[in-house]
């Protein structure tokens, strides 16, 4: 043995979880292959590892493992009341990967999950013929609501299979939010209008302090910049804003550089929006006791947690002008709560 | 701290020398303690195990920061080789499955552990031994799963009447530099969250007490804000005298907590 080895993290996912059941669909194939120095441990359920009691995620976020898993029950579900539906007539997200492989202290799914470890779920297929008896209607899916699938998509390729059916069924219209940087998937299939790719953007200083193992502000601007010459449909979204002491010297330059590098014309929408948390979720990211983000005093009304009134305002006072420099109102959507 | 949780006194033999443990009769049970680790040799058996752990974790409340290390031997199939040092990611009791959570490198083989009511004669598809699941299920109530760690030494296969109480204080002693590492090893992936030091965490309990329990609250989160926003400054409460009056003992808090959250 050597000593000296011992005292690093490991890679990421050097554990492969793998539900029995899985065992030979053709995606666990895949994934053990390219995770082969990997330790495979069989397993009956995900959620005897996945719910264990007594996990760290705190801990668990500096060695994520994978759970190669089958989703028996519903893929798809009602979008939330904290997201944007964008007025389609429905509007569902799809949970086809549980956790993130990137750790933002300001994340639900800390609240969410009792584990910060990776579950995929490998038969998409199944998400499919869930969502076609909807599919006579114009419905929005997101794709990467409890996840960000672009971060791991060299590893499930399941953006790739969700564009590839939305090529075949007109009445779908995708939402693919990421901070990812690798958009390789996008350069293997013809832009489709009816599929949106949704850019979370912040300051670099919020990144590095708030956005643990995102890639930076250069290496998304870069990748939005790709996306838009390939022809995709691209929206920024400054969404959440974080606020601190700094905003006024981060978050309105950020508005500025951005638009010094992708020309306003490029781009569908700029989403403007506050951090804001249901109470709950926001109860057990302060029992992780990882970052000041969770006891800032918010207001809480409705079960629902944001800045107060006045730095609300604020927020939306200092950038809505600093956006509508580059782009008309109508193209700027901004989150407020609803009074 | 160090919890080091052997079935036999064989196997605490050389970690009782190494670490020059003292004998410690504080419990119906064998134990020894160091500066930083206390030895507990739990007996044979899952049942032996559960209770013992139970009984040393409730008298010694494990940190935040403490770890618990099982060591033993074990028998396993052929594929395994006698001598061989093994980490367990999964122990299989009866119909439960327990998985602790490793979140290290290390260049042990990793296996799951079969854990059996009896010395095994036959060949199984793991590796054997008789404690692992009774040790998990009473330290799980006490550790997070990255805390601890069971670390088996193939000393037969399946061959139990062969296994001698010399042979395995030779097996311990053998890998004790490997097993040294790991204690520190796992040590170092250990993360306290506690925000505050048990001095600050006293005047923090005296000041609340001025207070409601929901002022009280507001308070904590305040300053735990203030200490994850400003981990090198220090915290300095209030030293204004707290008012007699209510309202006026509320508006000094609010003014603090606008302070420490400004």
């Amino acid at each position: 043995m050597n000593p000296s080895s011992l005292h690093s993290q490991p890679k990421a996912f050097s554990h492969l979880y793998i539900e029995r059941k899985v065992l030979d669909h053709p995606k666990t194939h895949a994934i053990r292959e390219k995770f082969s120095a990997s330790h495979v441990i069989i397993i009956d359920h995900y959620k005897e590892v996945f719910n264990r009691p007594n996990q760290n995620f705190a801990a668990q976020s500096q060695s994520k493992n994978l759970i190669l898993a089958h989703k028996e029950g519903k893929f798809l579900h009602i979008g939330s009341q904290y997201s944007d539906g964008f007025d389609h007539k429905q509007f569902f997200y799809a949970s086809s990967v549980m956790g993130c492989l990137y750790d933002c202290d300001y994340c639900y799914l800390q609240g969410l999950y009792p584990s910060a470890n990776t579950v995929l779920f490998v038969n998409l297929e199944d998400a499919f013929q869930e969502l076609t008896p909807y599919l006579d209607h114009d419905t929005l899916v997101a794709t990467s609501y409890d996840t960000d699938t672009m971060a791991i998509e060299s590893l499930t390729h399941q953006t790739a299979q969700w564009l590839k059916f939305a090529e075949e069924h007109t009445n779908l219209h995708l939402e693919i939010r990421t901070k990812s940087a690798n958009i390789k998937a996008l350069k293997k299939i013809a832009p489709n209008e009816r599929v949106t790719l949704a850019w979370t953007l912040s300051p670099q200083h919020i990144i590095d302090k708030y956005e643990h193992a995102t890639p930076t502000l250069q290496q998304r601007l870069k990748a939005i910049q790709e996306a838009i010459a390939f022809g995709w449909k691209v929206r920024i979204c400054i969404d959440p804003v974080i606020y601190t002491e700094d905003f006024d010297v981060l978050y309105p330059p950020l508005i500025e550089s951005l638009f010094s590098i992708i020309t306003p014309e490029s781009i569908e929408q700029l989403t403007l929006g506050s951090f804001r948390l249901s109470q709950s979720h926001l109860r057990s990211l302060k029992k992780l006791r990882r970052s000041d983000i969770a006891f800032y005093p918010y207001t809480v009304r409705d079960e629902m947690a944001t800045y107060p009134e006045p730095i609300e305002s604020y927020i939306l006072k200092s950038l809505l002008p600093k956006a509508l420099q580059y782009l008309p109102r109508e193209r700027i959507r901004t989150w407020q709560r609803q009074s | 701290m160090i919890y080091l949780i052997t079935a036999l006194d064989a196997e605490a033999r050389t970690l009782v020398e190494h670490y020059r443990l003292k004998r410690d009769t504080s419990l119906p049970y064998t134990l020894y303690r160091g500066d930083n680790i206390i030895l507990l040799v739990c007996g044979m058996g899952k049942m032996q195990a559960a209770m013992s752990v139970s009984a040393l974790l409730g008298w010694k409340i494990p940190n935040n920061d403490d770890i618990l290390i099982n060591i033993g031997i074990c028998g396993a199939p052929p594929s395994y080789s006698i001598g061989e040092v093994l980490l367990v990611h999964k122990i299989i009791d009866g119909n439960k499955h327990y998985y602790p959570d490793i979140l290290y490198t290390h260049s042990l083989r990793e296996t799951s552990l079969l854990c059996v009511d009896s010395p095994q004669e036959s060949i199984l598809n793991y590796p054997v031994d008789m404690e692992s699941g009774g040790i998990f299920l009473a330290a799980s109530k006490f550790f997070k799963l990255h805390q601890m760690a069971f670390i088996k030494i193939v000393s037969d296969h399946c061959e139990p009447n062969n296994v001698t109480k010399e042979g395995v204080i030779n097996l311990i002693h053998t890998h004790l530099p490997i097993l040294a590492q790991l204690f520190t090893t796992i040590q170092t992936i250990q993360c306290s969250n506690t925000l505050f030091s048990t001095e600050e965490r006293m005047q923090i309990e005296v000041f609340k007490t001025h207070f409601t329990k929901s002022q009280g609250d507001a308070l904590e989160d305040a300053l735990s804000y203030f200490r994850l926003k400003n981990p090198t400054t220090s915290l300095r409460l209030t030293t204004t005298p707290i008012p007699d009056s209510k309202r006026e003992r509320s508006e000094l808090l609010e003014s603090f907590i606008i302070t420490l959250t400004a």
